[in-house]
């Protein structure tokens, strides 16, 4: 359980938010979407709930839809007219990669493609922020690097704030402009922030090897270190 | 042996035994009282198409299982959905039921012969009850496993009940009886068969029955051969069905 969280995503920022396991990461970004109630406090979002995205680990795309139909059910669901969204989906498709697989059902996808089609679903509707729950855990490093640099890059240019919830240090740094770290549970909470000093426009892949990326790493792997030590 | 030719061997196996059959028969080393050689069973075939007074039977037993199928299939989902999202329904339906799943639902024949008359109604009633059982547990055990994350997702995108229902449990609930579909036919042709057995003036089940009160086997093996060819049939386009709608699968 989680207790007493306070932290902020501002404007265009990328924040990610690690801990141990237990700590009650994704019960926070199930809260802040609003599938769960935070038993007391409050979220408060400046932006509206259509403003809000998120995208889970699993897929958990629909499997009787094709590619093209589970993207553009998430503009349809907010009003766009049928046709208009299926346009709108080509396009995002398009974007992540994914040209000429719309027809294709999830099953008939690969784990990558399955991955950029719920970024393609997330991203199509425009939210300005953008919440994500160890969305690349089960992909194998290739595929899951070359998404990750899609990620940075569009939410870069599309000025998404990001909240990503990630048990991977490296992960977090290479994307992140403020990382949370959070203590271990039970009765969890906010136990230092740090900000990544990492220049922007960045590509994650490359900004592993920056000179300032090994002192944060170092910082907070060592504090991360604690936490998983301390006994509860 | 190569894996690509087993219906030519299963073929060949079946051509062999027909030959020993019918030479057998011919020789009259068999009683074609109890068992009428393959071109017996031929000939009263030919005879049930020839003559022409096979369609009405067909008609009628056919007529008798799908209308049993469809208001099935239609009873089953519909008490499947109310029992699954209704405490109320699933605690007064569960036992009736189990009930009804424990017990060959088939003995209840002579019953609706009884309350329904010789007439197709209570075939169909057979039909139907063999049908709803079946569809009924599948829906209402398939909706309570709906996939939690799909229904998150939808949520998350914006959807609301409506959208849910559409999207998500619809389509699932499509699945799980096209699964099952198969299974439906097969019932439903056994209650409309079985409910003729029973009582009928028309119908490939009183057509069973008339050939076993004057002992012709040649007749009734020649139906039997004829009900297994028409679910052989039904089944073909069961399963083209449910290929074409679970293509996703």
């Amino acid at each position: 359980m989680l207790e007493g969280a306070s932290l902020a995503v501002e404007d265009g920022q990328f924040v990610s938010l690690v801990g141990p396991s237990g700590s009650g990461k994704s019960s926070l970004l199930r809260a802040v979407i609003g599938l769960q109630q935070p038993l007391r406090g409050t979220v408060e979002r400046e932006v509206p709930p259509s403003d809000v995205a998120i995208l889970f680990q699993d897929d958990a795309l629909l499997p009787w839809k094709t590619a093209r139909d589970n993207v553009a059910l998430g503009l349809t669901l907010n009003g766009m007219r049928h046709r208009q969204a299926l346009e709108q989906a080509d396009l995002w498709l398009d974007r992540l990669g994914l040209s000429g697989l719309g027809d294709r059902f999830p099953r008939h996808l690969s784990g990558g493609q399955r991955k950029r089609v719920a970024l393609a679903q997330v991203l199509a509707r425009g939210p300005k922020l953008l919440l994500m729950d160890e969305p690349f855990a089960s992909l194998d490093a290739i595929v899951r690097a070359r998404i990750i640099q899609d990620v940075a890059s569009l939410v870069e240019r599309g000025r998404i704030s990001v909240l990503l919830v990630t048990h991977d240090l490296e992960e977090a740094i290479s994307l992140s402009d403020h990382i949370y770290l959070l203590s271990r549970g039970p009765r969890a909470h906010v136990s230092r922030d740090y900000s990544v000093p990492l220049p922007r426009p960045r590509d994650p892949v490359r900004a592993r090897v920056h000179a300032a990326f090994a002192p944060v790493y170092e910082k907070i792997w060592n504090d991360l270190s604690h936490e998983v030590d301390r006994r509860p | 042996m190569s894996p690509r030719y087993v219906w030519a061997r299963q073929l060949t196996a079946f051509a062999v035994l027909l030959a020993i059959w019918d030479t057998a028969g011919r020789a009259g080393l068999l009683n074609p009282m109890y068992l009428p050689s393959p071109s017996q069973i031929g000939a009263a075939l030919v005879d049930l198409f020839g003559s022409g007074r096979i369609w009405t039977h067909l008609e009628a037993t056919f007529t008798a299982a799908l209308v049993g199928l469809a208001l099935g299939i239609g009873a089953g989902i519909l008490l499947g959905v109310l029992g699954a999202l209704v405490p109320l329904i699933a605690e007064l339906l569960a036992p009736v039921m189990t009930l009804l799943n424990a017990i060959p639902r088939v003995i209840l024949a002579p019953l609706f012969v009884i309350w329904l008359g010789i007439g197709i109604a209570s075939k169909v009633a057979l039909a139907f009850i063999l049908v709803a059982v079946l569809i009924f547990f599948t829906v209402f055990s398939g909706i309570r496993q709906v996939d939690r994350r799909l229904v998150e997702r939808v949520v998350t995108l914006g959807g609301g009940r409506w959208a849910l229902v559409r999207h998500v449990y619809l389509p699932s609930v499509a699945a799980w009886v096209m699964g099952n579909l198969k299974v439906a036919v097969g019932f439903a042709f056994t209650g409309a068969v079985v409910g003729e057995f029973v009582a009928a003036s028309r119908g490939l089940g009183y057509l069973l029955s008339f050939a076993q009160s004057t002992y012709n086997s040649a007749l009734m093996l020649a139906l039997v051969l004829l009900i297994m060819v028409v679910v052989l049939a039904i089944f073909a386009i069961a399963g083209r069905l449910e290929k074409y709608l679970l293509r996703w699968n």
